[in-house]
């Protein structure tokens, strides 16, 4: 019987790499098929594959780090350094938007009425629902953080109540800006303002969706004591994210809500 | 709940119902099985971590590959259909 002599985590065989590379295929081809021949198929196929994949490689890392004692402190420093990582390769995502919102909105063309914003386009009065989300999504930190020291302190029922509390921010402020998308007097279509306020607020609200989806992962593995009050980085990784997520929408909120209206 | 509280100010039902949800007995269901599930993925039977839980995860991998390989030859299909014009 052979037994390691280091730290590291030497990961068995998995098929859900590959099944994720093909979901990958099936959703750009499914979106082919639907932009020009009107077919939704692969695409659905593609969303199917892709939740599927989701949920047993991210169920197996709970198996490997909970069930099985491989996340070692070496191990957890390998995945602090990924989830950083990924968290940067995020914020580039979103400076691409924010760099394609400045460029239109500092030297506005003569087509817009060489303003901005744009001749015609009402905007959305930032004091009112905007200002609102704001304050939801910073009380939001401070109840993820509130969660943290209670969880680091051993008390489980103060972590359950101001992780749930987060939750519950995040699902008010998804429902606020699905209102404010009805209540708006301008569409994705509506020129160069429309483009850029619609793609960096909705990436920016389906960012909101995935952070409160993955703290609710986190409520549920609570419940089932998943956690100790000194190994506890599936939380960490969700409340980085959710802190990121809160960022980004600070700086939404003053340059497209406050200074581009 | 004590005068204290501001569950009091709450209907009784609801102010009962949220004591229970958040109280942390063991009483209305959530007890610590982890030791149970770390005996189940330690088990000597070499099995890979992603089929170690039992008959549903051989399901969900047979679904997945299903799913996965048949829409892989599903969208060859269309690429083929696609490459050839179609009289509308």
């Amino acid at each position: 019987m052979t037994h390691q002599s280091h730290a590291y985590h030497m990961v068995n065989p998995s098929p859900w790499p590959l099944t994720g590379a093909l979901s990958a295929l099936l959703l750009t081809s499914g979106l082919i098929m639907w932009f020009h021949f009107n077919s939704k198929t692969l695409l659905l196929l593609s969303m199917l594959s892709n939740l599927l994949t989701m949920y047993q490689w991210w169920r197996d890392i709970v198996r490997e780090g909970t069930y099985q004692g491989h996340h070692t402190t070496i191990v957890q420093k390998g995945l602090r350094y990924g989830m950083v990582l990924f968290i940067i390769s995020e914020v580039f995502f979103f400076s691409g938007f924010f760099w394609a919102f400045y460029h239109s909105s500092l030297a506005p063309t003569p087509e817009l009425g060489g303003c901005w914003p744009p001749t015609g386009v009402f905007t959305i009065n930032p004091l009112e629902v905007p200002l609102l989300n704001t304050s939801v999504l910073l009380a939001s930190g401070v109840s993820i953080t509130w969660s943290h020291h209670s969880l680091m302190e051993g008390d489980r029922k103060q972590m359950i109540q101001a992780l749930t509390i987060t939750i519950l921010l995040g699902i008010y402020f998804t429902l606020l800006q699905i209102s404010e998308y009805f209540e708006a007097s301008f569409a994705i279509s509506d020129g160069v303002y429309g483009s850029t306020f619609f793609v960096a607020t909705g990436f920016h609200g389906l960012h909101v969706i995935i952070g409160s989806t993955f703290l609710l992962v986190c409520l549920l593995r609570q419940f089932n004591f998943h956690f100790t009050s000194n190994h506890h980085f599936g939380f960490e990784a969700a409340a980085w994210y959710w802190h990121f997520v809160d960022v980004v929408w600070l700086f939404l909120y003053i340059s497209i809500y406050w200074w581009g209206s | 709940s004590s005068r204290l509280s501001p569950l009091y100010l709450l209907p009784p039902q609801v102010s009962q119902a949220l004591t229970r949800f958040f109280s942390s007995s063991a009483r209305h269901g959530f007890q610590n099985r982890v030791a149970e599930k770390q005996k189940l993925f330690q088990e000597k039977n070499d099995l890979p971590v992603h089929l170690k839980g039992g008959t549903t995860d051989h399901f969900l991998y047979r679904l997945t590959m299903v799913v996965t390989l048949g829409g892989t030859a599903y969208s060859l299909y269309c690429l083929g259909w696609a490459s050839f014009p179609h009289k509308k």
